[in-house]
C-alpha cells in the first residue's frame, strides 16, 4: 500500500502551487483576497495529502470522505471571512445550486434517467420554505430546511412513481411538461404561494452576535450578513455532498448503475428496477429543493417566476459541462454558474460588444447551448471526467 | 341554426380544432424524426424557427407571403438536412440521454442566436386571410377565415405525409430503413441518406407549422413562438405515441379540443395543467404512447 | 491502488484551484470601488442605480424609463452637475424577475441589487416592478441603502414605519382605480364592468380601488405573468372571450403593455370591442402599437380607450414638453437617432419624471449629503417644478409620491389627449374623495433650462 508515486508527488506539489500562484496574481484585486487563496491552497494541498496517506481511504472510506467534507469545509468558511460581500453571494448561490446539480448528477449518472423539471423541484423547496416560514416564523432553520427536503421527496415520488416506467425521451418530456406547469399550479394557489408576486421570509437570517462581533464596528453589516449566509450554505452543502458520496459508493448506488448500463440485466440479479428509479427520482428532487430552500434563505424571498424550463435547462447543462455523474462535477457546475455571468458580462465589456444590445443580452444562452453541445460530442463526462482522463493519459 | 354554431361548446370545438392541428402537426413532425432516427428532437420547434426568420428575411424585400413561404420550407428542407449530417450523426448508437442534451443545448444556441439577430420583439407576416372571426348575429363563430386555411394546409400536410409513406417506394425505404436498417442495406437502400431524408421532412413538416402559428397575427414570430407549442406538441406526440404518425394527429387534436375546453369553463392556468395531468395519466395506462403497438423490447 | 489515490486528490485538488480562483475573478470584477464617508457619494460624482427589464417580457416600453432618466443625469452633469457632482447612473438587467428564453442566466433582482451594493451606490433609484422589488426591500433597508422612486404603483412603498428609506413615485394604481371609478360612473352608469388585472399588487390594488371608488366589476379575472411569457400572451385569451360571454360592456385592464396587447388582439379575434379603461402603466400608445404593427396591424385597436395620465400628454402645451425632448435629442448614448420627428413616448416621459424629481431633491440637499440628510429633505420639501402634474410631495408618514393626474383618451397609434382638462386628485384610502383640482405645477427651474 503505497501511498502514491513517490517520485510524482513533488512534480504534483510543485506545479500546483506554481498554478495558485500565477491565479493569486493574476486574479486577486488586493492582498487580503491574495492571502485567502494563498491559504485555502495550503490547506487543501494538505488536506488532499492526508487523505491520500496510509490507505486511509481503503480502510475506512466513509470516515476518509468525512475527513474530506471537514477540510475542504473548514477552507471554504475561512475563506469567506476574507471574501468581500458579492463574492459571498454568489458563492452561497453557486453552493445551494450545486446541491441541485448533485442530485441531477445522481439521477443522470447513477439511473440513467433525464430530468428537465428539476427547476420545478427547486421552486417545490423554495416554497416549502417560505410558506412555512410565513405561518411558523419560530421553527429554527434546520427543521425548516428539511422540512423543504421532505416536500421535494415526496412531489419527486408522486411524479417518480409514472416515470418508473418510462424510458429516457417519454420521462425527459414529461418532466419538461412539470417544469412548464409549474408556474401555473403556483398561481393556482396564490393564497399560499402569493402567485408570481412570491413570498418574502418574515425575517432575515442573520448571524448570531458572537460571529458579529468577531468583526469591528466599521465593517458593514452586508459583509457580516451575507458571510454568515453563505457559511451556512457552504455547511448544509458540505452534509449533501458527504451523504450523496457516501450514497454512490453504496449497494444502492452501485444496484443504480446497473440499472443505467443494463437494466434487464439488474433485474436478473434481483435489483427492482421500478424501485431503483423511484429512488433515484426522489433523492434527486429532494436535492434540488434543498437547492431550492437555501435560495429562499440567500435572497430572503422566493420569486416563482425564476423556476421556469430556463433554469431546468441551465441545471442541465451545468451537469453536463461539469461532469454527469461525478461529485466534483456538480462543485465545478454550481461555480459556474456563480461566477459565469461575471466572466461572460467582463468577456463583453472588453470584445466592444454592446453591452445593451441583443448579442449581450443573448450570449450567456449561447455560450451555456455551445458549451453544452460541444461537451457531450467531445467529452462527454464533462470537465471532471476530462481532466480524469488527462491524467491517467500522462500517467501511461 | 345561428345559435347553435355561436354557441359555447361548438366554439369551444372549433378554437381547440385550430390549435390542436398545430398541436398534431408539430407532433407528426416529432414522429418522423423518432421514427427514423430514434431521437426526441427537443429543438424541433427551434429549428422551423430559423427557417421562418429566414423565410422572412427574403420578405423583407417585399416578394409576398406565398415567396415566403416557399423560401421557408425550402430554408426548413436544408436546416433539417444540414442538422442531421452535422450534428445529429454523431449521435447514432450513443446512450439515450446523449441525443436529449445536445438538441437541448441546440434549441438554446437556435434561439439565442435568433434574437441576437432578430431581436425578441415579435414580427408580423402579413397574409391573406383575416385572422377576425366570422359572425353570425352579432356573435362569433370562432373561426375566421385563417382559422380555416390553417386547417386545410394541415390537413394537406398530414395526407401528403400519408401518401409518401403508404404509396411511394420513397416511403417504402423509409419505412424499411427505420424497422430495419441491416437488411435494407443489404437490399440495396441506401439508409445514411434516408435518414438524412427524415429529418429533412420533419424539419419541413414543421416549418409549415411555424410559419402557419407565426402568420397568426395574434402570435407573430419570436425566437421562442413555439416554445409553449412545442410543450403541447410533444404532450400530444407522447400521450398517441412517438411512433405512430395516427396517434400523433388523433391526439393533438384531441388534445386542442379538451384544453380550449378547460380554458373556457376553468380558467388559462387549468390549461398546462390539465395537460400535464392527461400526459402523466395516458403514460400510466400505456408508456408508449396510446396508439402504438406493443412490440417487446430487444435486450 | 495508490494510482487512484492521486488521481483523485489531483481531481479533487484541480476542482478546488478551479474553485477558488473564479471566486477572486468574481471577486476582483466587482470589488473595485473606495470606500467613501458617505457611500457612492466622492467629491465629484454621486454614483446611484436600479435594476430594470433591459431584456424580457416586460423590456418593450420598460427598458426606456431608467434610460430616459439617465439621459435628465447626463443633461445636468454637461451642464456641470449638481452641487458639483456628476452623477453616475448604474443599471442592472433583472429580466423583471420572470427569466425565459429571451433572457437565461440573466441573474435574479436579488443577486443583481447585491452588485449595485458592492459598486457602492449612494442610493437605488427608480428601479422598475412590484415583486421584483418588494423582494429586495430588507435587503436595502438592513444596509441602510435607500429605495427611491420605485416604478410601480403598489402602495408597498408606503410603509415608513417598517421601511423609512423606501420611496415610492408613480400615483398609486389604487389612486387612480378610484378616479376610473368616478369616470365609470358618471360616464357609463349602467355598464356591465369587468376587470382583468395581473395576479400581483397591479391587480388587487387597482381592483380595490375601483371598488371604493363604488364600481364592483361583475367579473374579476387576473393573469399569471409566468403564464403569460410561456404561452406569449395567448394565456390572455380565454379571459376576454369570458368577458364577451358575460356581455361586459367597460373592461378594465390593469396589465402590463405585453398583457394589454394581447387581450386588445383577442377581443379583436373575437369581434369583441367593450369600452376600455387601462391603467397608466399598461396603455402607453407607441409601447402597445408597436408589436401590433410589427405584426402588420394598420388600425390601432387601443384608438377610444380611456386611461390616465400624471404626467402631461405629449401633445400637450406643457413647457415640459419641449424640454424633454431637448434632454432626449442632446443624449446620444441611450436614444440614438432621437431627433425632432421622433415620437416621445408615455415611458421616456416617466423616466424623465423621476428623474428631474431626483436631481430637484439632490440640489436641495445641498453639498454636504448624506443618506439621512437626503431623505430629510426629500420628506420636508414639495418639489412642484418637475414634470407631474401635481406636485411631489412626501412627508414622514406618507412615502406614495404623486396622488393625482388626468383622464385621457388614446386618439391615435402614437398619441393620448387628456379628456376634460381636470386634474383629480385622491388618496389610498377608501373612503377619500377624488377632489378635481386646478393646474397645481409650476414650470421648470431655471437652472435646469
Amino acid at each position: 500500500m503505497k501511498w502514491i508515486a513517490v517520485g510524482r508527488r513533488p512534480t504534483i506539489t510543485a506545479g500546483l502551487i506554481v498554478v495558485a500562484v500565477m491565479i493569486t496574481s493574476l486574479v486577486a484585486s488586493s492582498v487580503r483576497d491574495g492571502v485567502a487563496v494563498g491559504v485555502a491552497l495550503a490547506l487543501a494541498i494538505a488536506g488532499g495529502a492526508t487523505l491520500t496517506t496510509a490507505g486511509l481511504r481503503e480502510a475506512h472510506p466513509v470516515l476518509a470522505r468525512a475527513t474530506l467534507t471537514v477540510v475542504v469545509l473548514d477552507v471554504a468558511l475561512f475563506a469567506t471571512y476574507f471574501f468581500s460581500s458579492v463574492t459571498n453571494f454568489n458563492l452561497a448561490i453557486g453552493a445551494a445550486m450545486s446541491i441541485t446539480l448533485l442530485g441531477l448528477s445522481f439521477l443522470t449518472g447513477a439511473s440513467g434517467q433525464i430530468s428537465l423539471g428539476n427547476s420545478a423541484f427547486m421552486g417545490v423547496g423554495a416554497l416549502a420554505v417560505a410558506i412555512w416560514a410565513n405561518h411558523h416564523s419560530s421553527t429554527p432553520m434546520v427543521a425548516t430546511l428539511l422540512l423543504a427536503v421532505a416536500c421535494g421527496a415526496f412531489v419527486g415520488l408522486l411524479l417518480g412513481l409514472p416515470a418508473t416506467r418510462l424510458r429516457g425521451p417519454y420521462l425527459a418530456g414529461m418532466t419538461l411538461a412539470f417544469a412548464v406547469a409549474f408556474s401555473a399550479i403556483v398561481n393556482s394557489f396564490t393564497s399560499w404561494t402569493g402567485g408570481d408576486a412570491g413570498l418574502q421570509l418574515p425575517t432575515a437570517v442573520t448571524p448570531p452576535g458572537w460571529l458579529s462581533s468577531l468583526f469591528n464596528a466599521q465593517t458593514p453589516l452586508l459583509r457580516v450578513n451575507t458571510m454568515w449566509l453563505a457559511d451556512i450554505t457552504i455547511i448544509v452543502t458540505g452534509v449533501a455532498f458527504f451523504f450523496m458520496a457516501n450514497l454512490f459508493a453504496s449497494r444502492i448506488g452501485r444496484a443504480m448503475r446497473l440499472v443505467r448500463d443494463n437494466d434487464v440485466a439488474a433485474e436478473l440479479v434481483g435489483v427492482s428496477l421500478s424501485r431503483a428509479r423511484v429512488i433515484a427520482f426522489m433523492v434527486s428532487s429532494a436535492y434540488a429543493a434543498l437547492g431550492g430552500a437555501l435560495w429562499t434563505l440567500i435572497n430572503n424571498s422566493v420569486s416563482p417566476p425564476t423556476f421556469s424550463l430556463a433554469l431546468s435547462i441551465t441545471i442541465l447543462s451545468l451537469v453536463v459541462i461539469g461532469g454527469i455523474g461525478t461529485i466534483s462535477g456538480a462543485l465545478i457546475g454550481g461555480v459556474i454558474y456563480a461566477y459565469s455571468t461575471n466572466v461572460i458580462s467582463w468577456f463583453t465589456q472588453h470584445a466592444g460588444i454592446n453591452s445593451q444590445g441583443n448579442l449581450a443580452s443573448q450570449l450567456p444562452g449561447i455560450v451555456f447551448g455551445g458549451l453544452l453541445i460541444l461537451t457531450m460530442l467531445f467529452a462527454p463526462m464533462g470537465i471532471a471526467g476530462a481532466v480524469r482522463r488527462l491524467w491517467a493519459r500522462r500517467r501511461d | 341554426m345561428d345559435a347553435f354554431l355561436t354557441s359555447r361548446i361548438i366554439s369551444d370545438i372549433l378554437g381547440g380544432l385550430t390549435n390542436g392541428v398545430i398541436y398534431g402537426l408539430v407532433a407528426l413532425s416529432l414522429v418522423l424524426v423518432w421514427r427514423s432516427t430514434g431521437i426526441l428532437n427537443f429543438a424541433q420547434g427551434a429549428m422551423p424557427m430559423i427557417a421562418t426568420y429566414l423565410g422572412m428575411v427574403v420578405f423583407a424585400h417585399r416578394f409576398g407571403y406565398w415567396p415566403l413561404v416557399a423560401i421557408a420550407i425550402v430554408a426548413g428542407f436544408s436546416v433539417g438536412g444540414v442538422t442531421e449530417r452535422v450534428l445529429v450523426r454523431h449521435l447514432y448508437g450513443k446512450p439515450e440521454i446523449n441525443p436529449i442534451v445536445v438538441m437541448v443545448g441546440f434549441l438554446i444556441v437556435l434561439e439565442g442566436v435568433a434574437a441576437a439577430i432578430w431581436s425578441t420583439s415579435p414580427r408580423g407576416i402579413p397574409n391573406p386571410f383575416s385572422p377576425i372571426d366570422w359572425q353570425l348575429g352579432g356573435k362569433p363563430i370562432a373561426l375566421s377565415p385563417f382559422g380555416v386555411y390553417e386547417i386545410v394546409t394541415a390537413l394537406v400536410v398530414m395526407i401528403s405525409v400519408a401518401v409518401l409513406f403508404r404509396f411511394t417506394k420513397l416511403g417504402l425505404q423509409l419505412r424499411a430503413s427505420a424497422l430495419a436498417p441491416e437488411v435494407s442495406r443489404l437490399l440495396g437502400v441506401r439508409v445514411s441518406r434516408m435518414l438524412t431524408l427524415g429529418w429533412v421532412l420533419s424539419t419541413g413538416v414543421g416549418t409549415i407549422c411555424t410559419v402557419l402559428v407565426a402568420s397568426n397575427f395574434f402570435t407573430g414570430l419570436t425566437p421562442q413562438v413555439m416554445d409553449g407549442i412545442f410543450a403541447f406538441g410533444f404532450i400530444a406526440a407522447a400521450v398517441g405515441g412517438l411512433d405512430s404518425p395516427v396517434g400523433a394527429i388523433v391526439a393533438g387534436v384531441s388534445i386542442g379540443i379538451v384544453l380550449q375546453f378547460v380554458g373556457d369553463f376553468v380558467n388559462s392556468n387549468a390549461i398546462i395543467i390539465t395537460a400535464l395531468v392527461i400526459l402523466i395519466l395516458s403514460l400510466m395506462v400505456r408508456p408508449n404512447g396510446l396508439f402504438t403497438k406493443n412490440t417487446a423490447r430487444r435486450v | 491502488m495508490s494510482k487512484t489515490y492521486a488521481r483523485r486528490f489531483v481531481t479533487t485538488s484541480a476542482a478546488l484551484l478551479l474553485c477558488t480562483g473564479l471566486v477572486m475573478a468574481g471577486g476582483s470584477i466587482v470589488t473595485a470601488g473606495a470606500a467613501t464617508h458617505t457611500p457612492g457619494v466622492t467629491a465629484k460624482q454621486i454614483t446611484i442605480g436600479a435594476t430594470v427589464p433591459l431584456t424580457g417580457i416586460a423590456s418593450p416600453g420598460y427598458s426606456e424609463v431608467a434610460k430616459a432618466a439617465d439621459a435628465v443625469f447626463m443633461y445636468v452633469n454637461s451642464k456641470g452637475g449638481v452641487n458639483g457632482r456628476k452623477i453616475k447612473y448604474i443599471l442592472k438587467d433583472d429580466c423583471y424577475g420572470t427569466p425565459g428564453f429571451g433572457c437565461t442566466g440573466t441573474p435574479s433582482t436579488v443577486t443583481q441589487t447585491h452588485a449595485l451594493l458592492s459598486a457602492p451606490v449612494f442610493a437605488t433609484v427608480g428601479s422598475l416592478g412590484t415583486p421584483t422589488q418588494d423582494s429586495v426591500r430588507s435587503l436595502l433597508k438592513s444596509n441602510g441603502v435607500p429605495q427611491l422612486f420605485v416604478n410601480s404603483g403598489s402602495r408597498d412603498w408606503n410603509n415608513p414605519t417598517l421601511y423609512p428609506g423606501l420611496f415610492g413615485w408613480q400615483t398609486s394604481y389604487n389612486e387612480e382605480s378610484k378616479i376610473f371609478a368616478k369616470y365609470i360612473s358618471a360616464t357609463y352608469p349602467t355598464a356591465n364592468v369587468c376587470f382583468l388585472g395581473q395576479g400581483d399588487d397591479f391587480g388587487s390594488d387597482g381592483l380595490a380601488g375601483l371598488v371604493a371608488g363604488g364600481v364592483t366589476p361583475s367579473d374579476t379575472q387576473l393573469y399569471s405573468v409566468g403564464a403569460l411569457v410561456v404561452t406569449q400572451g395567448t394565456s390572455i385569451a380565454p379571459y376576454i372571450a369570458r368577458f364577451q360571454t358575460d356581455k361586459c360592456t367597460v373592461v378594465v385592464l390593469d396589465t402590463i403593455p405585453g398583457a394589454t396587447d394581447a387581450a386588445l388582439g383577442a377581443a379583436l379575434q373575437l369581434g369583441f370591442s367593450p369600452h376600455w379603461v387601462i391603467s397608466s402603466v399598461g396603455s402607453d400608445p407607441v409601447t402597445v402599437f408597436a408589436p401590433l404593427a410589427a405584426k402588420g396591424l394598420t388600425a390601432d385597436p387601443e384608438v377610444g380607450a380611456v386611461s390616465f395620465s400624471f404626467l402631461p400628454t405629449a401633445g400637450s402645451s406643457s413647457a415640459w414638453i419641449p424640454w424633454m425632448r431637448k434632454v432626449l435629442t442632446k443624449d446620444t448614448s441611450q436614444f440614438p437617432g432621437f431627433s425632432s420627428t421622433t415620437t416621445l413616448d408615455g415611458n421616456m416621459e416617466y423616466g424623465i419624471g423621476w428623474g428631474v424629481a431626483f436631481v430637484e431633491a439632490l440640489k436641495a440637499s445641498g453639498k454636504n449629503i448624506t443618506r439621512a440628510s437626503f431623505l430629510k429633505v426629500l420628506t420636508h420639501t414639495t418639489f412642484s417644478q418637475t414634470p407631474s402634474l401635481t406636485p411631489l410631495r412626501y412627508t414622514a408618514t406618507d412615502h406614495q409620491g404623486l396622488n393625482g393626474g388626468y383622464l385621457v383618451t388614446v386618439t391615435s397609434a402614437t398619441s393620448a389627449k387628456p379628456i376634460d382638462g381636470k386634474i383629480y386628485t385622491t388618496d389610498s384610502s377608501s373612503t377619500g374623495p377624488v377632489i378635481s383640482a386646478k393646474k397645481l405645477s409650476r414650470g421648470i427651474p431655471s437652472w435646469l433650462k
